[in-house]
């Protein structure tokens, strides 16, 4: 393996990850000098059985939670500068961030306010560095996950808050908790999972500690993210996919940000569509282009995607173009699976012309912004691969 | 109104007395056995005198307290409290106490998953394992001791294991 002479990577994130694993709760708080979390959730999202199981986690810890369960799409930081009032004066000692997506980022931000005492949250700003350790934060995923719960990413007010501290100290993987509504929220969080991994593997800044990690992702994706789908109560091959999630945001934030991500981040941001969702579908056009200008390496793909056997098998300048028909092949089975439900092209998803301008608009402002306006462009009609 | 509730966690009163009937009922068994067993009554007399371990749940137990005081192995309740513990083997949670007890899970099985701590000598905690094992094979019929033991062991006479069974059996029950 290849691997630059100089390199960094931090991942301050234990995983408890299996059956009874949110039982483990109480002494894992115990451990990290908490005694009074407050829970964030997004009930609507994750389901009052979620809430309730997390709850009994609990039982017989003599513990008192403060539970906040009203996370919407549109919670902002004024919401979070109220929750902060609150949280300094009842004097909660961690966060525990009950679901994927907006919970996560807003306990992570309240975390950061919490920790910072800042007098106003709604005056805080991406570019502060935060140079302190927060108070604990536990991430527990549940389905509907995006991988950026393990992140050092929130993104909030859309607004990207980035700094090692914010990410969570624990994440807790239960099957309980894993499984999907349906088979698209499945999909939805292996190919946020896929997409981030896939960046994070093959980016141009070799980094073996981050290559186990996205490794790792897209080999689970690979293996369990079709059963999950075909059945979303499937709870060893759910359990896998938050797993690897999971992995992908370690991996991803160690890597610098990809052009799949972006992408899935403004749709995500500006319309409310699952980022899983546009990363599938921009993932054969970014990965067809990275083939071509060969800035990429694409061969290292095709180890975790095709198996062993297969990359021992397989001659190495034969790697490229075989890692990148697997995936499309793999893509085309997930469709297989879900038919229409998984979009192939942003007029599939429902994006009229008027919203699209609006995301080209945001991604014109980019350093990589006129290559993600023409993926965009070509995702519009669902265009594979580049004519000519 | 607030917008944050505060949840006061509830209690899990069938799985808690579950365990500490089994945890009352196998320290009892252990006295019992290290006067029946030669192999349990070697195993104890490799410990220190006045060794003294605790088997329970975090964090807020129930607790099994087992101690050797002059030669002699005894169960000395559920609280430990005044007493030098050297190994205290604590499950981390009541549900994880439960799946373990209840045979869902063997010991090493719940060890490989992270739900025992140790706290004390390895050596020792490892001969507190054997004990327990012999213990379970005594106190359990085969099909059940096979889910809660690494291996069964069918090397074992029949003298050995029903006679020794009825020592066990009857010890415990009269607490001698």
């Amino acid at each position: 393996m290849n691997s630059a002479a100089v390199f960094a990577f931090t991942c301050p994130v234990k995983t408890n990850s299996g059956n009874k694993a949110l039982e483990n709760l109480p002494v894992e708080l115990a451990g990290l000098n908490a005694v009074n979390p407050l829970v964030v959730a997004n009930a609507r999202a994750v389901g009052p059985k979620a809430v309730r199981t997390l709850m009994s986690a609990f039982g017989d810890s003599g513990m008192t939670l403060g539970l906040f369960e009203g996370v919407t799409e549109a919670t902002d930081l004024g919401v979070v500068d109220h929750l902060k009032n609150i949280c300094l004066e009842k004097k909660y000692d961690a966060f525990i961030a009950l679901g994927g997506g907006k919970a996560a980022d807003v306990a992570k931000v309240l975390n950061l306010a919490v920790s910072l005492k800042t007098p106003d949250a709604r005056r805080l700003l991406p570019e502060a560095p935060v140079r302190k350790r927060l108070l604990p934060l536990v991430v527990v995923a549940a389905a509907g996950a995006d991988g950026l719960e393990t992140s050092q990413l929130a993104c909030l007010s859309r607004m990207v808050f980035s700094s090692e501290w914010l990410a969570p100290a624990l994440a807790v993987l239960d099957p309980r908790l894993a499984r999907a509504k349906n088979g698209i929220q499945m999909a939805a969080t292996g190919l946020a999972a896929l997409g981030r991994a896939v960046e994070s593997h093959i980016s141009a800044d070799q980094n073996p500690f981050r290559k186990a990690y996205s490794f790792a992702a897209i080999r689970f994706v690979r293996e369990n993210l079709l059963s999950a789908v075909a059945d979303p109560g499937n709870r060893k091959a759910a359990l896998a996919v938050l797993n690897s999630a999971a992995m992908s945001g370690c991996a991803f934030s160690n890597a610098a940000s990809g052009r799949l991500h972006k992408l899935g981040q403004v749709f995500y941001d500006l319309l409310g569509i699952p980022q899983g969702v546009i990363m599938g579908m921009g993932l054969p056009l970014v990965l067809g282009d990275a083939l071509r200008e060969g800035r990429y390496d694409l061969a290292a793909l095709f180890q975790p995607l095709a198996g062993d056997d297969a990359f021992a098998q397989t001659p190495a300048e034969k790697r490229p173009e075989a890692a990148l028909a697997m995936l499309n092949r793999f893509l085309e089975d997930l469709r297989s699976v879900l038919g229409k439900e998984l979009p192939k092209s942003l007029r599939e998803a429902g994006v009229p012309g008027y919203r699209k301008e609006e995301i080209l608009d945001v991604l014109g402002q980019d350093e990589d912004g006129p290559y993600l306006r023409g993926v965009v462009e070509r995702m519009a009609d669902g265009e594979r691969e580049r004519k000519g | 109104m607030s917008i944050i509730k505060d949840v006061q966690s509830g209690r899990k009163p069938l799985k808690r007395a579950y365990v500490a009937i089994f945890l009352w009922f196998t320290g009892r068994a252990i006295q019992a056995a290290a006067k029946v067993d030669r192999e349990v009554k070697k195993e104890f007399e490799k410990l220190p005198e006045n060794f003294t371990f605790s088997l329970g749940c975090l964090p807020d137990g129930p607790w099994m307290v087992v101690g050797r005081e002059k030669g002699v192995v005894k169960y000395l309740g559920g609280d430990s409290r005044g007493r030098p513990v050297q190994v205290r083997l604590a499950i981390k949670s009541l549900d994880a106490g439960f799946l373990i007890l209840s045979f869902q899970e063997s010991t090493t099985l719940a060890t490989a998953r992270n739900r025992l701590i140790t706290d004390g000598e390895i050596p020792y905690a490892l001969a507190i394992i054997r004990i327990l094992d012999i213990v379970e094979v005594y106190l359990l019929p085969k099909l059940i001791a096979s889910l809660a033991v690494k291996r069964y062991p069918s090397w074992w006479t029949p003298a050995r294991k029903f006679g020794g069974r009825i020592g066990v059996y009857a010890r415990t029950l009269l607490g001698i």
